[in-house]
């Protein structure tokens, strides 16, 4: 064993050390992800001849042809999901980022305060969340009047006081899904050292200035890992209009092949999204273990 | 000399007082809108929390009658007791933790693992495994339910727990690819001495993960841990799909059933039960929500305090 050892370079130890490591992943990534998705790419190439057995027909891009061709939904909604999540997302971050250096503050109560921003996750993504948002949808929306009085709200006169509760609304939605973000923020601005901030306040900075020049940097890993949860979370929605209509495609309707062509396209354009997102992010983050 | 000396003292010293007496009236003023916004912005996030309790209370009269909004005439209790039986709930209590035990625990192994790879070491093709990392995120689990459900019924899995349990153990599941991430972003904002002081100390690549590095990740630990947990909880979909036995479900997954009540009930002639005679209404089934979340909300504030305590400690961007 000893000897064995001798004949390896570090570089390779480290390589089949970093190879354990991912090794329960790599076979993870086989089985659950690679396998199923060349099941599904094929899937939407072809037509299913006979169920038993699982026999299929490869019918080329007809499948896709229909999604842009025929079908007058997907379009649209694909559009409108695609502008919803690009808008709630820099919604989601900013907001969460102001509460979480609200909270972060010396205050009353301070943990209390923190369990409450958490609670919307505790209902959070499953049927719970999904009943108490459909409750709403015949007679009025849940959201209505919980951030500002509807009374107040009126003040501004019939024309502006609709656009204003709407938008009031949109963020209530989001701030219910910012609770992660909020804690991972939290995370992040309790790692920047106290003393970075007691040295510019020596130096005469103003809290406008430090926000800038120390908390931003620091915390902006924790702004990518946001930003993509975010997204992703947005994308993924079992709510969000387009995956609610590939899924009824697929499971109500049967049409398996026309749904894996569906989420195929949905999927590439999202993903692109988030990888230009990240390409643009990382440039910028700066992490205290990076080296040069 | 002396006596103007003094006098300047003096008058700086009042004039400084006269200054910290404005800065206290300023100091209570911001001090108070501050609580002000963050008590609206906590009734926000509370809203949806207060509503399913306040309803879960309602008389069958309250429901209909809308000037009850905040405040049930005199609180049902009753409602609690039928949602009880109407869950079945210690069955299904059972089902599902051991389904979210299980995957948490898949979770923290697989992920840490990866994640810490994924940081610290260098090899081919790293930077495509980590793109795919980030692909298995944005894939949406509706996307892969067909195959992966053809795949799992041809290994018999379907109608145990397998489907929900074992992917997790690979770094799969439910949001398997956001906690390697996690781990990835922890690891990568941790220095690089301890690692390489316990190398030169002799210390292999496995024990300085086991007995360094993990402990140093205990807050991603935690997150991870809580997150999983309740994830896991709250999903309805994947279960749904593989496990359709009724004795089998999971607790949330009794919900949609109790909804189908709602509607189902008044013409129901058969009666099975005593629960039969008791038309199931709206406050019955917040009730059951509430219970369905009630041990989410108790392992949370068990944790809660430690959650805090590793998020003070070290934070998602190390020291």
């Amino acid at each position: 064993m000893k000897g064995r050892k001798l004949h390896m370079t570090i570089n390779r130890r480290r390589g089949i050390e970093a190879f354990i490591f991912l090794f329960p992943w790599l076979i993870g990534i086989c089985l659950f992800f690679i396998y199923p998705i060349f099941v599904s790419v094929r899937l939407s190439f072809s037509e299913i001849t006979k169920f038993k057995g699982f026999i299929m027909e490869w019918v080329g891009l007809s499948n896709y042809n229909y999604i842009f061709l025929y079908d007058t939904k997907f379009v649209p909604t694909f559009l409108q999901v695609m502008a919803d999540t690009l808008l709630n997302t820099p919604i989601s971050l900013v907001f969460s980022l102001l509460i979480a250096i609200l909270i972060n503050r010396p205050m009353k109560a301070r943990g209390f305060f923190r369990t409450v921003f958490f609670i919307p996750v505790l209902l959070g993504s499953g049927y719970v969340m999904k009943q108490l948002l459909g409750m709403g949808a015949d007679t009025t929306s849940i959201t209505q009047g919980i951030m500002v009085p509807e009374q107040m709200l009126d003040l501004l006169g019939p024309t502006f006081s609709p656009i204003v509760q709407s938008v009031l609304d949109r963020i209530t939605i989001v701030f219910w899904k910012s609770g992660v973000q909020i804690v991972l923020f939290l995370a992040g601005l309790q790692g920047i050292s106290s003393s970075l901030y007691e040295a510019a306040k020596v130096d005469g900075a103003t809290q406008w200035e430090m926000f800038w020049k120390i908390t931003l940097p620091l915390i902006s890993p924790v702004i990518l890992l946001n930003f993509v949860y975010t997204m992703v979370s947005f994308f993924t929605d079992s709510n969000n209009a387009l995956v609610d209509y590939i899924v009824t495609q697929i499971f109500t309707n049967q049409q398996f092949e026309y749904g894996a062509a569906m989420s195929w396209v949905y999927f590439i354009f999202s993903f692109t999204i988030c990888m230009v997102v990240i390409a643009i992010l990382r440039k910028r983050t700066y992490n205290m273990g990076d080296r040069a | 000399m002396k006596i103007k000396l003094e006098k300047l003292l003096v008058e700086s010293l009042t004039a400084q007082r006269k200054d910290t007496g404005k800065r206290k009236a300023k100091g209570f003023v911001v001090r108070l809108l501050f609580y002000l916004v963050v008590c609206d912005l906590a009734f926000v996030f509370l809203y949806p929390f207060i509503t399913v309790i306040v309803d879960s209370l309602k008389t069958d009269s309250d429901i209909v009658n809308i000037t009850v909004k905040w405040l049930p005439s005199s609180p049902e209790w009753n409602n609690y007791v039928v949602a009880w039986k109407r869950l079945k709930y210690l069955q299904y209590f059972t089902n599902s933790m051991l389904v979210c035990g299980f995957s948490t625990l898949g979770h923290v192994f697989a992920c840490s693992f990866a994640g810490y790879a994924f940081a610290r070491y260098n090899f081919r093709f790293k930077n495509i495994l980590f793109g795919l990392v980030v692909l298995t995120m944005l894939v949406p689990a509706q996307v892969l339910i067909f195959p992966l459900y053809m795949q799992y019924s041809n290994w018999g899995w379907i109608n145990t727990y397998l489907p929900l349990i074992v992917p997790t153990f690979f770094g799969f599941g439910l949001s398997g690819g956001f906690f390697i991430f996690l781990f990835r972003q922890f690891f990568a904002g941790l220095p690089y001495e301890m690692e390489e002081a316990a190398r030169i100390d002799g210390c292999g690549a496995f024990k300085t993960f086991f007995r360094i590095m993990i402990p140093m990740a205990k807050s991603s630990v935690l997150v991870c841990c809580v997150l999983s947990i309740v994830w896991h909880w709250n999903d309805y979909f994947e279960p749904g799909v593989y496990v359709t036995n009724i004795d089998k479900m999971l607790l949330p997954s009794r919900l949609p059933v109790l909804y189908g009540l709602l509607n189902a009930e008044q013409f129901d002639t058969i009666h099975v039960n005593e629960l039969d005679d008791i038309i199931f209404n709206e406050a019955m089934l917040m009730a059951a929500t509430f219970l369905v979340i009630l041990p989410i909300l108790i392992i949370y504030s068990i944790l809660q305090k430690k959650f805090m305590e590793g998020v003070e400690r070290s934070g998602l961007t190390g020291i």
